[in-house]
């Protein structure tokens, strides 16, 4: 049994190199290959299955491993072999600083920060614990729901902080955060949370 | 239409990427660089203290000797609510017994050899953890960034229409901004897996607390203990009436009968020298994610059974792989390695970040010479003041206040950095003390084993 799932966490791992090789030279051709393409994701799906078969998780992981490895050996080799070039540098602008007269915006970038950050943090929270109190409505086991909450939170989180840096207007940003929150709120509220 | 919708979007994604890169930048840098570190704390360790005794296994019945000396050695002191031995293995082969009140390594037959000695380590794990600032506050603004790291993965890919389509081309050798590029967008998209991996993993250890608070507060009476307890396992009740020291080496003897599949790597007595004392051997798990599973035994080293965490619910068995998929430590030294690279790679990643915008602004006629050199100064100086530490630690012995020596040479690096300007190298300056700095820490720890730079033996003979 042991063997059996060495040769598949082996046949996971050369997948994987074998799978990124085959994606780097389907890239590099003048026009893509649908093919190819596709066999270079067959493969790393396919590799990807062998570590879950034959390691769960772990599995997953290292055959992961693997791929980044050998992306990153392709990577290595692009720049090794890269000629010298004189390609002129993006100079698009980000909108951090302001150019010539425009005006710093200090009580604008303040608001933001508050949304993004305290606001957005509380907002999440209160999203999370909806997210568990709904999933124990649906009969799951106390530890999933606590769990999924203890990784939802963060991700919740990072999806606000993501929306509210790219809608500016404000009216949009408060519903942005106020929508999970309120929707959180009210669930908790009903389900009788706290009591 | 859609194209000018899309180039918006496009337009916000970067104003987005730049806005969170910018603001967590140094903190998100520091990070980074301390959890790529991190990976090796066993070797560190081992290098902090290169004398400390140490073997492959040790006999149950030496564990036990280690156990009643050392709580023997406890009296006049506090109570202490927990004891621990790390037994060795084979990335830290030592015996370590750790109270409330000490750590102390033991020799294979269970004697007390040293006090444990290994602040450096120690500094560089608080530092990923906390910042070195108080505890919760520290926890809580390091999931902060997590958080963040998600987000700009996020925008980055917003940001950059063709990350994916590029992904194998990296113009290294082009100058003006091109080839620095390159390395950002080529190494974000590839380390992208890792990136989002250690963030979350690092967001939901960091954000816990406030979550735990939440959990215990909406449905635990504000019971925090509760909230944890279907994931971790319950507390025993406490029963503070004396009790004799408990059979230590019985529950070993049970894990090597019933489940020799396992490697225990530590063991807990929760409430020692007390009626409700128990103990809790952790093992590993071969070929699995999680950072062990709980073995419960009664003082008598009966076994009570386990917590779940390899076989219970789906969420015990996330939460518990949540550590090791975030330290890099469930596959020896290559697993480690690759950790070490990916950190180093997320390193560029952010230090790219910053230097690709103040190019640009530079390419557009804004020049920031003072927030460059300020820039290069955290980049290249915060190693430095890291391996400052070090040497510190060596030098001084394993009470040296490396807190303030961290961040007291960090904050003169930039600042003199920030106010040089262009009147000085900053970049190749902190290049060339952080070659001085590698190669110091080199010498002095290829030396220590034979007593050659008897720095740290003069500090434990004192």
């Amino acid at each position: 049994m042991d063997a059996t799932m060495s040769v598949l966490l082996w046949a996971g791992a050369t997948g994987a190199f074998g799978g990124v090789l085959l994606l780097r030279i389907s890239w590099g051709r003048a026009r893509r290959s649908i093919a190819f393409n596709a066999a270079a994701w067959a493969l790393l799906v396919a590799a990807l299955a062998c570590g879950m078969i034959a390691a769960g998780a772990w599995g997953v992981t290292v055959v992961s491993l693997c791929a980044i490895g050998m992306a990153l050996l392709c990577l290595a080799h692009a720049g090794w072999t890269a000629p010298r070039g004189r390609a002129s540098a993006s100079n698009r602008r980000a909108h951090m600083l302001p150019e010539r007269n425009e005006p710093l915006r200090l009580g604008r970038r303040a608001g933001t920060f508050v949304l993004a950050v305290p606001a957005a943090l509380i907002a999440s929270l209160i999203a999370g614990l909806a997210v568990r109190l709904l999933c124990d409505r649906a009969g799951w086991r106390e530890a999933d729901s606590n769990a999924l909450m203890l990784y939802s939170m963060p991700l919740i989180w990072a999806v606000l902080l993501v929306l509210l840096l790219l809608w500016p207007d404000r009216r949009k940003q408060a519903g942005i955060v106020a929508g999970p929150a309120l929707a959180g709120a009210l669930v908790l509220l009903l389900g009788g949370a706290g009591r | 239409m859609s194209g000018i919708v899309n180039r918006g979007l496009v337009q916000r994604g970067l104003s987005a990427h730049a806005a969170i890169g910018l603001l967590a930048s140094a903190l998100l840098y520091l990070v980074c660089l301390t959890g790529g570190l991190s990976v090796f704390a066993e070797e560190w360790q081992r290098a902090e203290q290169p004398d400390a005794p140490e073997m492959t296994r040790i006999a149950p019945e030496a564990v036990q000797a280690a156990v009643v000396r050392v709580l023997a050695s406890e009296k006049g002191k506090p109570q202490t609510e927990h004891l621990f031995v790390h037994l060795p293995v084979e990335a830290l082969p030592r015996t370590t017994v750790t109270t409330d009140n000490q750590a102390v390594h033991v020799d294979a037959n269970g004697a007390i050899a040293m006090p444990e000695h290994d602040a450096w380590t120690e500094f560089l794990l608080e530092l990923h953890y906390t910042l070195t600032l108080p505890s919760l506050i520290g926890l809580t603004v390091v999931g902060i960034l997590g958080v963040m790291l998600i987000a700009v993965s996020l925008t980055g890919i917003l940001a950059h229409p063709r990350i994916f389509r590029d992904a194998f081309r990296l113009r290294a050798r082009d100058r003006g901004g091109v080839g620095l590029a390159d390395w950002h967008n080529r190494l974000g998209v590839w380390t992208l897996p890792f990136g989002l991996a250690v963030a979350l993993t690092g967001a939901a250890i960091g954000l816990a607390t406030i979550n735990g608070q939440g959990l215990a507060t909406a449905f635990h009476g504000g019971d925090i203990e509760a909230a944890y307890a279907p994931i971790f396992g319950e507390e025993g009740q406490p029963d503070a009436r004396p009790a004799g020291v408990p059979d230590v080496a019985a529950s070993l003897h049970t894990m090597a009968r019933r489940f020799p599949g396992v490697t225990p790597t530590y063991v807990i007595v929760h409430d020692p020298l007390t009626a409700g004392q128990h103990t809790q051997v952790i093992a590993d798990h071969p070929r699995r994610l999680i950072f062990g599973e709980y073995y419960g035994f009664d003082t008598e080293g009966r076994f009570l059974g386990t917590t779940g965490l390899a076989d219970g619910a789906v969420g015990q068995q996330a939460v518990a792989s949540g550590y090791k998929l975030h330290f890099g430590n469930f596959g020896g030294l290559a697993v480690k390695l690759a950790y070490a690279v990916l950190g180093l790679a997320l390193c560029v990643v952010v230090a790219t970040g910053t230097s690709i915008w103040l190019g640009k602004r530079e390419r557009r006629g804004f020049r920031h010479p003072r927030l460059r050199a300020g820039w290069d100064g955290v980049v290249w100086g915060i190693p430095v003041a890291l391996a400052v530490t070090f040497l510190v630690r060596l030098a001084a012995g394993n009470a040296a206040p490396l807190a303030p020596v961290f961040w007291g040479a960090a904050a003169l690096i930039v600042a003199a950095g920030a106010a040089a300007g262009t009147a000085m190298p900053v970049r190749r300056a902190m290049q060339a003390a952080l070659v001085l700095g590698i190669v110091a820490i080199g010498i002095v720890v290829a030396l220590n084993p034979w007593g050659v730079c008897p720095l740290e033996f003069r500090h434990e003979l004192g």
